[in-house]
C-alpha cells in the first residue's frame, strides 16, 4: 500500500503526469482517503505555479547594457567588413 | 516572458538582417534564460562573461541558424556548449547528489510507518498570481531561489519559468531524465517549505 511518505517522493511526477497508469491510480486512491496528502499535493502544485508565475533570474540592468553595447559593436564591425568586401 | 510563437519567425528574420533593435529585444528577452543555463555550470561572474561572449558569437552565427529547434533552445545550447568547454579546460566538475528525492526537512515530517507526523498545516488558498502580488513573498522567493544549489535552480528556472520541455532541459544541462526529476522535485519541495513558513509566520 502506498504510504504518505511514498506519495511525497513521487509527488512531482504525479503533478507532471509522469507516472505509470498503475502508480497514478494508487496515488489517486490514497488521495481519496488522506486529507493531509491532498493538502500537500495542492500546496506543492501551488508552489510550482508560483515558480512559473515568477519570472526569475532577471539579470541586472548593467549586464544587459554591457551586452547591448558589445552586440552593437559586433554588428558595426560585421557591417563594415561586409561593406569592404562589396 | 513574452510568448513569441508566430512572431519568433519575424524576430529571427530581423536578427539575420543584423537589425540593431531586434538584437536589443532578443538580448533582453533571452539573456535571463541563458544566464540560468550558464549558472548551472559556472560561478556567477564567469557565467555573465560567458553569456556576454555568446551574444557576440550569435551576431555571426545567426546566419547559420536553420530553425530546427526554437531560437531559445538554440541559444541555450550555445551557452551550454561554451560552458562545457570552459569546464573541460578548467577541469571543474559539476557535482550533484541525486540519491535523495526528499528534502531532509520534509523527510523528518513522516513517522516510521511512513505516515505524516507533521502534516501540511495550511492550504495555500490563493492562486499563484494573487500570491505573486504580495511583494514580500516575491522577494522571499527571490531570496530562496538564489540560495538553491545551482543545479536545482537552473533546472527549476529552465523547466518552470522558461517552460522548456524536459528533454530539452536534459539536453542543455547534460543530466539524465531521472536526475532531472530529482532536481525538480527537490527544488519544488524547498519552495513549498518556504511558502508554508511564509504563510504561517509572515516571515521569510
Amino acid at each position: 500500500m502506498l504510504m504518505c511518505r511514498d506519495l511525497a517522493v513521487i509527488a512531482s511526477d504525479y503533478i507532471d503526469g509522469e507516472l505509470t497508469g498503475r502508480q497514478n491510480l494508487s496515488v489517486k486512491m490514497h488521495l481519496m482517503m488522506c486529507k493531509a496528502c491532498r493538502t500537500f499535493i495542492g500546496n506543492l502544485r501551488a508552489s510550482t505555479e508560483l515558480m512559473q508565475a515568477h519570472s526569475s533570474g532577471h539579470p541586472n540592468e548593467d549586464l544587459l547594457r554591457r551586452i547591448d553595447q558589445q552586440v552593437a559593436e559586433a554588428l558595426r564591425t560585421r557591417k563594415s567588413r561586409s561593406g569592404d568586401q562589396e | 516572458m513574452p510568448v513569441r510563437d508566430g512572431s519568433e519567425q519575424d524576430l529571427i528574420m530581423l536578427l539575420k538582417a543584423q537589425d540593431d533593435q531586434a538584437f536589443h529585444e532578443a538580448v533582453s528577452t533571452y539573456t535571463p534564460g541563458m544566464l540560468a543555463v550558464a549558472r548551472f555550470y559556472l560561478d556567477p561572474s564567469t557565467a555573465e562573461e560567458v553569456v556576454q561572449d555568446c551574444w557576440v558569437t550569435v551576431v555571426d552565427a545567426i546566419g547559420k541558424f536553420e530553425g530546427r529547434s526554437g531560437l531559445k533552445t538554440w541559444l541555450h545550447r550555445i551557452v551550454a556548449n561554451r560552458c562545457k568547454n570552459k569546464l573541460r579546460s578548467g577541469k571543474r566538475e559539476v557535482a550533484t547528489d541525486f540519491s535523495e528525492s526528499l528534502e531532509p526537512e520534509l523527510a523528518e515530517r513522516f513517522n516510521a510507518t511512513g505516515r505524516w507526523d507533521v502534516p501540511p498545516r495550511l492550504q495555500f488558498h490563493e492562486s499563484a498570481d494573487t500570491l505573486m502580488e504580495n511583494g514580500a513573498l516575491s522577494d522571499c522567493l527571490d531570496k530562496h531561489l538564489s540560495a538553491l544549489p545551482e543545479t536545482q535552480r537552473s533546472a527549476l528556472i529552465l523547466y518552470e519559468a522558461h517552460q522548456h520541455k524536459s528533454e530539452d532541459v536534459c539536453n542543455i544541462l547534460d543530466v539524465s531524465a531521472s536526475n532531472l526529476r530529482v532536481l525538480l522535485h527537490r527544488a519544488r519541495q524547498k519552495i513549498f517549505l518556504m511558502v508554508e513558513t511564509f504563510q504561517e509566520t509572515g516571515e521569510c
